[in-house]
């Protein structure tokens, strides 16, 4: 038995993350104007999300650095895992990215979509928001099965296959240090949130490249 | 370029059919005070989760033995029927030999609601109905509209002369507002939602899952 189509997914958990993240909620939160808002957003805005531009990784702030380093190195533990690209081969790739962070509020959500030009994206969790038992779906990131037609038919052997296998959309209602990595293909989709607080989740794309530094022989 | 004009069809095309039924208005009041009224537990979906802005009743809504929601089977089937038959190579003679089998459902949106991305399983395609729906609103376009994903073809890669097609090529998600007393019908396959409600009134839906079948053959269960 082996698996085939696979999708990798990658997670990881920042440990001891709680003053780093409630730094990272202050400064989003003041940071939520006009000025860092992403000036061209490729899906119709809502009021009741922010995003902001796509440089989030340049700011200086030492708590988006700490971010900055664990994201992007779930992000390098994955492809890592997934890929034949022996660690010589991977030392000579340079990355790239865009990433950005999204302040979710009542009634607030991300239409599907994927990320072209990319190859591998990861969404942080700042904070998770208010869960709510009357809306189990609030807020989740939902992403969609790529094996698109294969639910149009179930029968008694093929409706409780094993997680990895289940033909269905994957939820994960991310916690606070979590980091889910994946494919950029991937459709995927945030939930209307309905928590009386906010949700807080930062995002990123990544390219790779060669390196321009030379290689060593 | 050339001044030469290309010969362009769109392939893989999806049919996407808006019905106008014979639905009266009358009728439509007479439908939403009754489903307005079955929103409990009793008519309630409990293999769904529980969502209190976003009843979901069992798909048993085209066996009541209701009269209005008679004469809506009626008006929703022959409609699915013309529709698939508009896209059918079999002749009329040979689809009139089938027969049709749905399953359909009430939601009733309630503001701030919405119904999650899902397809249709175990049928070939699916009619959405619209009993009653809010006014549009302002600068809000996919309040309470059918979202249908365009989640099947493109490519990952994007320059500036694949990424602002126009339609049928530009592999958005297609949106359509359900207005009362029409009919939308397309392949049961294809995952769609209803974007979240931000108007001030309910938007009250019927769905059917439907396929079709030689008489006497053997059909899987749903």
């Amino acid at each position: 038995m082996s698996s085939a189509f696979a999708v990798p997914f990658g997670e990881a958990r920042l440990r001891n993350c709680e003053q780093l993240n409630r730094e990272l909620e202050a400064l989003f939160l003041a940071r939520e104007t006009d000025e860092y808002r992403n000036p061209s957003p490729t899906h119709v805005p809502q009021q009741e999300m922010f995003e902001s531009r796509f440089n989030l990784f340049r700011w200086s702030e030492p708590c988006v650095q700490e971010l900055r380093a664990f994201v992007l190195d779930s992000v390098i533990q994955t492809l890592a895992e997934a890929c034949e690209l022996q660690p010589a081969d991977l030392a000579q790739l340079q990355m790239h990215n865009h990433t950005w962070f999204h302040v979710t509020h009542y009634a607030g959500s991300f239409v599907a979509h994927n990320h072209p030009l990319a190859s591998w994206s990861a969404v942080y969790c700042v904070r998770a928001g208010e869960s709510l038992p009357d809306h189990p779906a609030s807020g989740v990131l939902r992403f969609l099965d790529p094996r698109v037609g294969s639910d149009g038919y179930f029968d008694l052997a093929n409706r409780h296959l094993r997680p990895a296998y289940a033909l269905k959309c994957r939820e994960i209602r991310l916690e606070e240090g979590q980091v889910v990595v994946f494919p950029s293909f991937i459709f995927h989709e945030v939930a209307p949130f309905y928590g009386r607080d906010t949700r807080i989740t930062v995002a990123t794309n990544c390219w790779f490249t060669e390196s321009v530094a030379p290689k060593t022989p | 370029m050339t001044a030469r004009q290309p010969t362009i069809v769109p392939l893989f095309a999806t049919p996407f059919a808006l019905m106008p039924t014979g639905v009266t208005a009358e009728l439509n009041a007479a439908l939403a005070v009754l489903l307005g009224g079955r929103t409990t537990d009793e008519y309630r979906d409990a293999g769904l989760p529980r969502d209190a802005l976003c009843f979901r009743s069992r798909e048993d809504l085209f066996e009541w033995r209701v009269d209005t929601v008679g004469q809506l089977q009626r008006e929703m089937l022959g409609g699915i029927c013309t529709a698939v038959m508009a896209v059918n190579r079999c002749t009329e003679a040979e689809f009139d030999a089938l027969g049709v089998q749905a399953r359909a459902r009430f939601a009733v949106v309630r503001p701030n609601g919405c119904l999650p991305a899902m397809s249709a399983p175990m049928a070939s395609w699916y009619g959405v109905y619209c009993v009653a729906a809010p006014a549009a609103v302002p600068n809000r376009a996919d309040s309470g509209t059918v979202r249908l994903y365009a989640a099947r073809e493109g490519t990952m890669f994007m320059d500036p002369a694949n990424s602002r097609l126009h339609a049928p090529y530009s592999g958005m998600h297609h949106l359509w507002r359900p207005v009362p007393g029409h009919l939308a019908v397309f392949p049961a396959g294809i995952l769609h939602e209803v974007a979240l409600n931000r108007a001030d009134a309910d938007l009250v839906l019927v769905m059917a899952r439907v396929r079709f079948a030689h008489p006497g053959s053997a059909v899987p269960p749903w």
